[in-house]
């Protein structure tokens, strides 16, 4: 072989990595900063990074209203004009994929990016 | 010589562009969505799969979020709709007349009818007067939680009284009920039911890689595009707790079903009262926090769930043991957790 032959195939693993480690980088850009992502009846109204404390009032389209905490990493409904307050009662969450729900707002609020969800699904 | 290193070049090239292709195509597998609804059985539900775009998905899924609508208008006790006889039809006739209804009613009474059977009464689509007694006292104490009370004890044991699941008389494609007091209620078993149904009307459309869940009741249309299964957790009923889910199960046209008391309840006197009844005492059941079933029929995997949730442990543990293909696990009250044998479970650590 000679030596550009030798440089030539170099310079085509080297162009195979870059494109192999291109294409990696790329699916690999959901890793961004988790965020509380909010849908009134499916449709989306906003986005919150959970890395920033906020305190937001969500107004239905029914009239009624939630109130969204992000606090230390995590998003809580901390009043809702809701009977049954489930979405109250609910757990703060944080993980992607995790999401709060008020039924009678026909509110839901999901934590999106920051990796992969743990699950794809959950009952309840 | 000089040709030899040209092909070696060559080979190489075409290697590096193959393989250039084949992450391009791992790249290009279609992207998975989700779609959200609130227009069915009073909850949210949730269709996950893939598709070329978001509207693409929509699509798709706006079919099967027709057919729930439907199956959701025909088990409603609460409205009847234009040109349809449904359950409140059928309850409003009660010790009248006979009612000529949809084929979809008659299989979900008749599978109402034979789960009664098999849970040796733990569910009863024939309840529907005690249920409802308790719905609207549920329903004035989370409105009015100063002033919430639980039904007297001697207006249950009146309502009991008209709960005959055999007074529910099935005939040529006709509904009656026997019992002019007595009323219909499917909540045990009717979400189930309509989920199956969309999960086999999804597959004769030719959609093979879904995870639908209506309102917790969660149904797999076939595996992940990757045919790896879909991952379901199952919620931890300690709302206190930081944990989201207790574990996992994973699913592949299976379904899973939750019940539990731990989200849909009221208080009176400092005392949670859920929403499921116990139509052996008239009372909510305080066994367990959570029950889940897994099988391959929605509709079963909710009746069961229910008629688990009614059930001691040791009684459903025995129960489930002799059922084929239907498994379950019950979260206790300390934070515990008890599966049949063939339960697979991935446990949080």
């Amino acid at each position: 072989m000679k030596k550009n032959d030798v440089i030539l195939i170099v310079v085509l693993l080297a162009a195979a990595l870059a494109v192999f480690g291109g294409i990696s980088l790329f699916s690999a850009k959901s890793g961004k900063d988790p965020e509380a992502v909010v849908y009134l009846d499916g449709e989306k109204q906003g986005s919150y990074p959970l890395n920033q404390d906020a305190s937001v009032k969500i107004q239905s389209a029914s009239g009624g209203y939630n109130i969204l905490e992000i606090r230390a990493g995590t998003a809580d409904i901390t009043e809702a004009s809701c009977p049954d307050k489930i979405c109250v009662n609910h757990r703060p969450v944080k993980n992607p994929g995790e999401s709060l729900v008020c039924l009678p707002n026909k509110l839901v609020v999901e934590i999106e990016n920051g990796g992969e969800a743990e699950v794809d699904g959950s009952v309840r | 010589m000089k040709r030899k290193h040209h092909a070696v070049i060559l080979l190489l090239a075409v290697i590096l562009l193959m393989g250039a292709v084949a992450l391009q195509q791992n790249n290009t597998q279609p992207t998975r969505y989700e779609v959200r609804f609130f227009d069915s059985f009073d909850t949210i539900t949730t269709i996950t799969g893939y598709a070329k775009s978001q509207e693409e998905f929509e699509e798709q899924t706006k079919l099967l979020q027709e057919k729930l609508m439907h199956y959701h208008q025909l088990f409603d006790i609460y409205h009847t709709y234009e040109g349809m006889n449904n359950l409140k039809s059928i309850n409003d006739a009660a010790g009248k007349s006979p009612l000529s209804v949809d084929q979809d009613i008659i299989e979900l009474l008749k599978l109402g009818i034979e789960m009664h059977r098999k849970t040796n009464g733990a569910v009863n689509i024939a309840y529907g007067s005690v249920l409802s007694l308790w719905h609207e006292y549920r329903e004035q104490g989370t409105a009015d939680p100063e002033h919430a009370k639980v039904p007297p004890k001697a207006l249950i044991q009146e309502k009991a009284a008209h709960t005959d699941i055999s007074k529910v008389v099935i005939r040529d494609g006709t509904v009656f009920l026997e019992d002019g007091e007595m009323s219909l209620d499917v909540g045990s078993i009717g979400k189930g039911y309509a989920v199956q149904k969309i999960s086999e009307y999804a597959r004769e459309l030719g959609m093979d890689h879904l995870l639908i869940s209506v309102g917790g009741n969660v149904s797999a249309v076939g595996a992940k595009a990757d045919n790896t299964p879909w991952r379901v957790g199952i919620e931890n009923p300690d709302l206190e707790s930081a944990e989201p889910y207790i574990g996992s199960v994973e699913l592949a046209d299976q379904t899973i079903v939750t019940s539990g008391d731990y989200q849909r309840f009221y208080v009176a006197d400092g005392k949670r009262y859920c929403h499921i009844i116990d139509p052996e005492t008239g009372m909510p059941p305080e066994y367990v926090p959570s029950v889940s079933v897994l099988t391959e029929n929605s509709g079963m995997a909710d009746a069961w769930s229910t008629a688990l949730f009614n059930m001691e442990i040791e009684t459903g543990l025995e129960l489930v043991e002799t059922l084929p293909e239907t498994e379950a696990l019950w979260v206790m009250k300390d934070g515990g957790v008890r599966s049949s044998s063939g339960f697979e479970f991935h446990e949080k650590k």
